[in-house]
């Protein structure tokens, strides 16, 4: 392949361009809740959630190859733990994200236990029989005294009151009226820290050596088990980490709206079914695929939401989707899943990778050049 | 006596529905060792074709034969289009290229017809309910033992096996079946011994999405109404089945098929306290995790010798 420019790896071109990037992001992200408008700030909080959700079951999915159509129910684990602590027994909202985080935890390790034996498109009707009892179980008449069964249950959010404190900087107040009902950019930052903590998890799994054991069993288990890997602690330490990084959006899900029933679409199998598009879509295996992905899916969805109605349909497109009843997004999404798996198994971030390797080619180091850490630092300072 | 008469064969002609779905993914498998999950959302694109051949005022013995025509054309066409080029590049892709298709179907049924289910008035349809194959009008039925036997009910479980039969006498006694069986063994060495085995996955992909589509057909005729989510449940008790019977076997299906059925409807009926309408598919999914951890290979599977 030969490439027009070629970068060093760790050079000053590869900083400036990363500089660049953080600092167009972190505008971008501050901008949303400063600035946008409500619907706007909505659609953004949607897409950290799904984001979030996303990014766990790449974790699992794209990193140790176990296939799970049934991170609904890890998420609705959160959504329903956040619920029932804070109409049952009161407790604050924030409180629910650890308890769900710890709950989900437990469950991800108990599924991990029969996924050590049974593999691949198996491994996806168990999780699949999983997702459908999900909801099936929370209207279950034993428990219904608990989760309020199939009418669901009501004021799951905080309680904002005249007495909050409004937390400004300096006169800044970038949480919106934390005393008053106009709390969405509050909800946008709730987002945007669950996504940041899994974001973090997720690096920091996938560049250790728990990351490379996790590739390994990916790529080849049995060799990864002959290499030493202890395949069910890691392949359970996994799980129930994806899980639970589930649990936490699920959370976000329950106290933005606060009403949560059963049969909400992120609960149910359907719901299973979006996050591995969004994970597909945006690069399965890739730490900012799912980024991507929830960007671009919660764009269409927002975008031919009312194409059922053909007046809002754009002229030059209208011909196309004119006879359809509904939006065509669960459509475009269906078509995108067959063509990416042609065109770029790996996704569109796959695919960008791919192209801008065509262009800039990034020479590693030479071999010798830099420091190892710690050969040369820690005996001076002994 | 009679209640559990009752309840053995409401659960005998419900578990045919699912054995139909099972024989379908059987077939496919069997095949190429991929699991379909488009299958049930094939079946339900193909009942609400009958569902229009209803509307056109085309009698259900005709639609139905249209609608598992219907249900081949899509189901071969899937497999030569879709499946087969990802085919070689893992089994993932297929898993997704699966999953694309059901969420595809899914949109273009609701993009048809619609999101509600129909019949429905208010779109103005001519038919009141979806047209059953068998005779269900509140006096169809026969009294055995002091139990209530409706027709409906020995009707598709003799529609079921009879469809068995059918598979059986084409797996053993046609050329094609031969040629599926071949392929099923050592796809390799069919190649070699010059049956076109691309051709054979392809009416083996047809096979068994008519199968499918035959049981979306009863089921909605049972449920009188075709709707958008009519299959999700339906296509992971067919999973069940096809577990309990084995992967690989024809047999098992209907036999993992019929067992779900009864196994459910008793759990159902002598515990709605505990099984009830909601959990009934707590029941296959148990029946799922035990079957995969005690004997992968199902009941009457051959099992799986892996070579590393």
């Amino acid at each position: 392949m030969s490439a027009r420019f070629a970068i060093r790896e760790g050079g000053p071109e590869v900083w400036t361009l990363r500089v660049l990037a953080a600092v167009a992001l972190v505008l971008g992200v501050i901008a949303i809740p400063t600035r946008a408008s409500d619907s706007l700030i909505d659609t953004a909080t949607t897409t950290l959630i799904l984001m979030a959700a996303a990014m766990s079951l790449n974790l699992l999915l794209g990193f140790t190859g176990q296939i799970s159509l049934g991170h609904s129910a890890f998420f609705g684990i959160g959504t329903y733990t956040t619920a029932v602590g804070v109409t049952r027994w009161g407790w604050s909202p924030f409180v629910t994200l650890p308890v769900a985080f710890v709950l989900a935890f437990v469950v991800g390790a108990i599924v991990s236990i029969p996924a050590l034996r049974i593999k691949g498109v198996y491994l996806a009707l168990v999780t699949l029989a999983l997702g459908l009892v999900f909801p099936q179980f929370i209207k279950w008449n034993k428990i219904e005294w608990l989760t309020g069964g199939a009418a669901g249950l009501d004021r799951t959010g905080f309680k904002f009151s005249k007495d909050n404190p409004t937390y400004e900087i300096f006169g800044w107040n970038p949480w919106g009226n934390l005393r008053g009902q106009n709390v969405k950019p509050f909800y946008f930052w709730v987002g945007l820290l669950i996504v940041v903590f899994v974001y973090l998890v997720c690096r920091g799994i996938v560049k250790s050596r728990v990351g490379r054991s996790l590739i390994a069993i990916r790529d080849n288990s049995t060799a990864a088990a002959v290499m030493g890997v202890n395949l069910a602690v890691t392949k359970g330490i996994v799980f129930g980490l994806s899980a639970a990084m589930c649990a936490l959006p699920g959370c976000l899900a329950a106290m933005r709206t606060g009403t949560v029933t059963p049969d909400t679409s992120l609960l149910t199998v359907s719901g299973a079914i979006t996050l591995l598009i969004i994970m597909v879509v945006g690069g399965s295996g890739s730490l900012w695929g799912p980024i991507v992905g929830a960007v671009l899916f919660e764009f269409i969805v927002e975008f031919t939401g009312d194409w059922s109605d053909d007046q809002a349909i754009p002229g030059i497109v209208r011909p196309l989707f004119s006879w359809s009843e509904v939006s065509p997004a669960a459509g475009i999404f269906g078509l995108a899943l067959v063509l990416l798996m042609f065109m770029a198994p790996l996704g569109v971030v796959g695919w960008c990778k791919q192209q801008v390797a065509r262009v800039v080619a990034v020479t590693p180091k030479p071999a010798g050049s830099g420091t190892l850490a710690g050969t040369t630092s820690a005996p001076a300072e002994a | 006596m009679a209640l559990f008469l009752q309840r053995l064969v409401d659960g005998l002609s419900e578990g045919s529905i699912y054995a139909l779905l099972a024989l379908g993914l059987v077939i496919i498998y069997r095949g190429t060792g991929h699991l379909n999950f488009a299958q049930g959302e094939i079946a339900l694109f193909s009942t609400y074709a009958v569902y229009q051949f209803g509307e056109w005022g085309i009698p259900i013995g005709i639609a139905v034969v249209l609608g598992m025509v219907v249900g081949f054309a899509v189901g071969s066409a899937a497999e030569f289009t879709i499946v087969r080029p990802v085919a070689k590049k893992s089994a993932f892709a297929v898993f997704i290229v699966t999953i694309g298709l059901f969420q595809f179907l899914n949109w273009l049924d609701g993009a048809i017809w619609g999101g509600q289910q129909l019949p429905n008035s208010s779109v103005g349809s001519t038919q009141k309910l979806f047209p059953n194959l068998f005779p269900n009008q509140p006096d169809d039925f026969f009294t055995i033992f002091g139990a209530n036997i409706k027709y409906q009910s020995v009707g598709i479980l003799v529609l079921v096996l009879a469809i068995g039969a059918l598979l059986y006498l084409l797996f053993n006694y046609t050329k094609l079946g031969l040629a599926m069986r071949a392929v099923a063994a050592n796809a390799e060495s069919a190649k070699l011994v010059g049956i076109r085995t691309g051709m054979v996955l392809t009416v083996s992909w047809g096979i068994a999405s008519a199968i499918g589509a035959l049981g979306g057909v009863v089921f909605a005729g049972l449920n009188q109404n075709v709707n958008l989510g009519l299959m999700f449940f339906v296509f992971i008790y067919g999973a069940a089945a096809a577990t309990l019977g084995g992967f690989d076997s024809p047999g098992g299906a209907v036999v993992g098929g019929l067992a779900i059925g009864v196994v459910q409807n008793l759990a159902a009926g002598y515990a709605p306290e505990w099984v009830g309408q909601e959990m009934k598919v707590g029941v296959a999914l148990l029946v799922i995790l035990i079957v995969l951890l005690v004997r992968p290979s199902g009941l009457f599977g051959t099992s799986k010798v892996e070579r590393v």
